[in-house]
């Protein structure tokens, strides 16, 4: 769970970067989808940077989830019939992390539906595919997320983005063995930190289509 | 003061169980919780009834034997604090406290408060202790450890087994407990060549019997000894460290 979460993690910063490219203009958001596609062509062919890059994910995901199950199953049957209930907010972002999880999972689904295959009706109704050396990325994702109702819906996403990170990251300082006071200490500054920024990061993006400064 | 108790009544492990709700008259607010329970059972042996079963040995939070659960909180409403040291001056004159017993799978009830927490000995079996032939008591110096070192090997030795984390835990997790055992040997010089064979070891009955852990947190709320979350980081280093070195020491 902590190596693919963490690795969820340096794609979900990495991608956030990528996406504020948005307000340096249409050009260089699609430049740099262009790029990625063919990132160290010609040692590798065209999308095989990315391609590698898609397997991994796919191959996190699929651990993630299935550990998340067995996790959950397991606790479920060591716990027993009395739960535990009426906890405190202490807890909250613990608790809800299968909920979160499953919430992301949709949102995943949705936004590779929405900006990359194009299907629709998740994707808007102008979408247009990419060739192999222009992108449309640009203009798919204005018009994606001038339909408020998927700009709100990505705003939420993000919030929820933002908790399951701040616990995930926090989990796995101690899946990790982190122990020494410093380290802990700096564990749960980085853990707040990167969920906000991540979190922050992205929301301005729809935010900005919907009031107009991006177009 | 007055109060209305409702305790968990089970009259052995195959027996469902369920609350039966008991008037305490006349208690101070200085009593203890088990003072409470004390007097409480005067009255229903007094009157020929069957007395509430309940664990207790040193009532001094030293033994570990005392707990159940307060008002769904295990051992009580105030934080780490066994069973044995909450008074009655926490509940509202007149109010109503529920008693049951610690809850998890791994804890069968044996009668009423009382539970059968061997699960948690049985992960000191599989490797909590030294091995070597100790002898007598070796010349204080020939083990060398720094103040510092000791001074953190005991602050996880202070577990006394009360098994509190574990029904604290939406998980039923024996984290809390086990990293307690393994962090404080992990430190000891006379401890150091089963390192690694202890970790597998104990970690292993560990998980045969007990949830994971998603990091709530819970338990440390309740520990008496003031395990801190980090004895659960170190759990996991004993585990990685003997994955990756794959030696006993
Ligand atoms: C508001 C926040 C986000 C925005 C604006 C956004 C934007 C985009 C865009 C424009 C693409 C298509 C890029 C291209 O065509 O080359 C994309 C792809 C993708 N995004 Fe996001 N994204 C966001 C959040 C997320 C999050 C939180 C995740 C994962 C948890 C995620 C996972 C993915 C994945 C897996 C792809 C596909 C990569 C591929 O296979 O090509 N995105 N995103
Ligand atoms: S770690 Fe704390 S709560 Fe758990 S058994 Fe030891 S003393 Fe009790
Ligand atoms: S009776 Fe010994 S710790 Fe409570």
């Amino acid at each position: 769970m902590a190596v693919t979460g963490l690795i969820f993690a340096a794609f979900v910063l990495v991608h956030m970067i990528g996406n504020l490219k948005v307000y340096q203009g249409a050009e260089h958001f699609n430049a740099y989808a262009v790029w990625l596609r063919t990132l160290l062509e010609p040692l590798f062919p065209y999308e095989g940077v990315l391609w590698a890059l898609r397997i991994v994910l796919i191959v996190c995901l699929v651990g993630h989830v299935g550990g998340a199950a067995m996790l959950v199953a397991r606790a479920r049957r060591a716990r027993g019939p009395f739960r535990r209930r009426r906890l405190p907010m202490r807890s909250f972002l613990a608790r809800t992390m299968p909920v979160t999880g499953v919430v992301l999972l949709l949102f995943v689904i949705f936004h590779l539906l929405d900006l990359t295959t194009g299907t629709r009706p998740a994707a808007s109704a102008s979408f247009e595919h990419g060739t192999v050396d222009t992108s449309h990325a640009y203009e798919n994702l204005i018009a994606s997320f001038q339909r408020p109702e998927v700009a709100l819906f990505y705003i939420l996403a993000m919030v929820v983005l933002g908790m399951h990170l701040a616990h995930g990251l926090w989990t796995a300082t101690h899946d990790l063995g982190a122990t020494s006071h410093r380290l802990r200490a700096i564990a749960v500054a980085v853990s707040g930190i990167l969920a906000i920024a991540i979190m922050l990061g992205n929301i301005s993006i729809p935010v900005a289509v919907l009031l107009g400064v991006v177009q | 003061m007055r109060l209305t108790l409702k305790i968990w009544r089970q009259r052995s492990g195959d027996d469902v169980g369920g609350f039966e709700s008991y008037e305490l008259d006349g208690a101070g607010a200085e009593f203890t919780l088990l003072e409470a329970l004390d007097k409480l059972n005067d009255t229903i042996v007094a009157g020929g009834g069957e007395p509430v079963a309940f664990d207790s040995d040193c009532r001094e939070g030293v033994c570990g034997s005392c707990g159940v659960t307060v008002d769904g909180v295990p051992h009580g409403p105030v934080a780490n604090t066994p069973s044995c040291r909450q008074h009655l001056r926490s509940f509202p004159d007149g109010g109503t406290v529920t008693l049951e017993p610690f809850r998890s799978a791994a804890y069968p009830v044996v009668k009423d408060l009382v539970v059968d927490r061997s699960a948690l000995d049985r992960v000191i079996e599989a490797g909590g202790f030294v091995s070597i032939d100790a002898g007598t008591a070796p010349d204080a110096d020939s083990h060398q450890a720094s103040h510092e070192t000791v001074e953190a090997a005991l602050d996880f030795a202070a577990c006394i087994g009360c098994g509190a984390c574990v029904a604290a835990c939406p998980n039923g997790s024996a984290n809390l407990f086990t990293g307690s055992k393994l962090v404080h040997l992990s430190l000891l010089p006379t401890t150091q060549e089963e390192r690694g064979k202890r970790a597998g070891a104990m970690i292993g009955a560990m998980e045969e019997e007990f949830g994971p852990c998603s990091v709530y947190g819970e338990c440390v709320q309740v520990c008496p000894a003031g395990i801190p979350l980090a004895a659960i980081a170190g759990l996991n280093k004993e585990k990685l460290r003997a994955v990756l070195r794959g030696k006993d020491n």
